[in-house]
């Protein structure tokens, strides 16, 4: 049992516990590890609600048509959140890894890799806030173009969250049709 | 518990071939969709009045949306984006009254991901010719050209997990935020009179349902717009 190597003794310690509580243990941090893709909206709306307050304090007049902008931008920055959330409830109340077929060792660090592929989301977070700071601000100089900047500001941000997505579909791929089992 | 769609039922051919919520959600929006323009499009006027007045309203801004997006020389594309959009707008937005959206399902977005492919690069090379199609896969220089195709490859994975992801996120969260207010009712002796659950949710579903549902369509009508006129340019 004892080889002197810290990891191998580290795994088979891993190993000598029972089959789901080792995947329950991962999905528990994979589920925390999720909700880390946060810091990406928080800062990215962050942006977009001090543009709307710039905006609103040059330009009076277009207080409502820069809140609205801000709001609808900061909406859509929430989507990596969201998606983050998505995953951590579903290793938290659906865990499709207990009934899996496999090593749990194998399935309890999916849950943790389904978890921490999330974190991706920060940059998506980030990217669609600042788009969305850039359009409030944009609305609150030229408010008659507010159609065609929300129009380009929505397109460039469904852009922006490309890789937030390939995240969601490599935890997807973890969590629902493992290949390493 | 498991938020995949159901197989409603199975036809006995080629080895039992099993029909989805999804496939029988879309016949049924399809049939209602067509039955109403059958409906509304009858008797028009040149002085438009009641139902005409609104149709038409949606014809012009959609019209206006593809001559902005892909130029005035592609305006024939116009009926299949308007289709694109209303469909799916519908197809989001159809959790409001209780029933599954189809577009929780990665068969159909693939498949409508799949067309816009198909389209673009189909257009492209009419537009531009097989020689100029393929030059273009090779620009600006031609070592880019593994990059350049894995990035059309690319395209129509995020197009379609895109709105996937949103729908089904919703459908998760909304599904579990109904169990969870079920258990808040039965905690106080409430399950025969499930107070909670009647009011809370509409937030959840002016968020998930009308206002993801909406723009997530839109994006994906623009994001396919986008594509066929950059190919065609």
């Amino acid at each position: 049992m004892e080889s002197g190597n810290f990891i191998i003794d580290f795994l088979e310690w891993l190993a000598s516990f029972e089959r789901n509580a080792l995947i329950l243990a991962g999905s528990a941090i994979g589920a925390g590890f999720a909700m880390i893709a946060g810091i990406g909206p928080g800062i990215g709306q962050g942006l977009a609600a001090g543009k709307g307050a710039e905006a609103v304090s040059y330009n009076q007049k277009n207080a409502k048509k820069s809140t609205l902008v801000m709001l609808l931008g900061s909406a859509v920055a929430e989507t990596s959140g969201i998606l983050a959330l998505v995953v951590a409830l579903i290793l938290l109340f659906m865990n499709p890894l207990i009934g899996v077929e496999g090593t749990g060792i194998v399935l309890a660090a999916s849950a943790i890799g389904a978890g921490l592929s999330m974190i991706a989301g920060i940059g998506a977070g980030i990217g669609q806030g600042y788009a969305a700071s850039k359009g409030t601000e944009a609305v609150g100089k030229r408010p008659k173009l507010q159609p065609a900047i929300v129009r380009t500001m929505f397109l460039g941000q469904a852009v922006a969250q490309t890789t937030g997505i390939y995240a969601l579909i490599v935890a997807l791929v973890l969590m629902f049709i493992n290949p390493f089992v | 518990m498991d938020f995949g769609s159901r197989i409603l039922f199975e036809i006995p051919i080629f080895g039992g071939m099993p029909f989805t919520e999804t496939i029988v959600i879309t016949w049924i929006i399809g049939a209602v969709l067509v039955g109403l323009s059958v409906i509304f499009v009858r008797n028009f006027e040149s002085v438009p009045k009641g139902a005409q007045n609104v149709i038409e309203l949606i014809v012009e801004a959609i019209n206006d949306l593809v001559a902005q997006t892909m130029g005035k020389d592609k305006m024939g594309f116009a009926p299949y984006m308007g289709s694109l959009f209303i469909f799916l707008t519908v197809a989001n937005i159809v959790g409001l009254i209780g029933i599954r959206p189809p577009t929780a399902d990665l068969n159909m977005t693939f498949a409508l991901a799949a067309l816009t492919f198909v389209m673009t690069h189909y257009f492209g090379a009419k537009r531009k010719g097989i020689g100029g199609y393929l030059k273009s896969l090779a620009e600006p220089i031609p070592v880019m050209l593994p990059m350049n195709i894995v990035g059309e490859l690319a395209n129509p994975v995020s197009l379609s997990f895109r709105l996937f992801g949103n729908i089904v996120g919703g459908v998760v969260i909304m599904t579990l935020a109904y169990q969870g207010l079920s258990a808040v009712s039965g905690m106080i002796g409430l399950e025969a009179l499930p107070i909670f659950q009647a009011g809370i949710p509409i937030f959840l579903h002016a968020y998930f349902d009308i206002f993801a549902g909406v723009l997530q369509s839109f994006i994906f009508v623009m994001l396919t717009m986008v594509f066929i006129g950059m190919a065609m340019d």
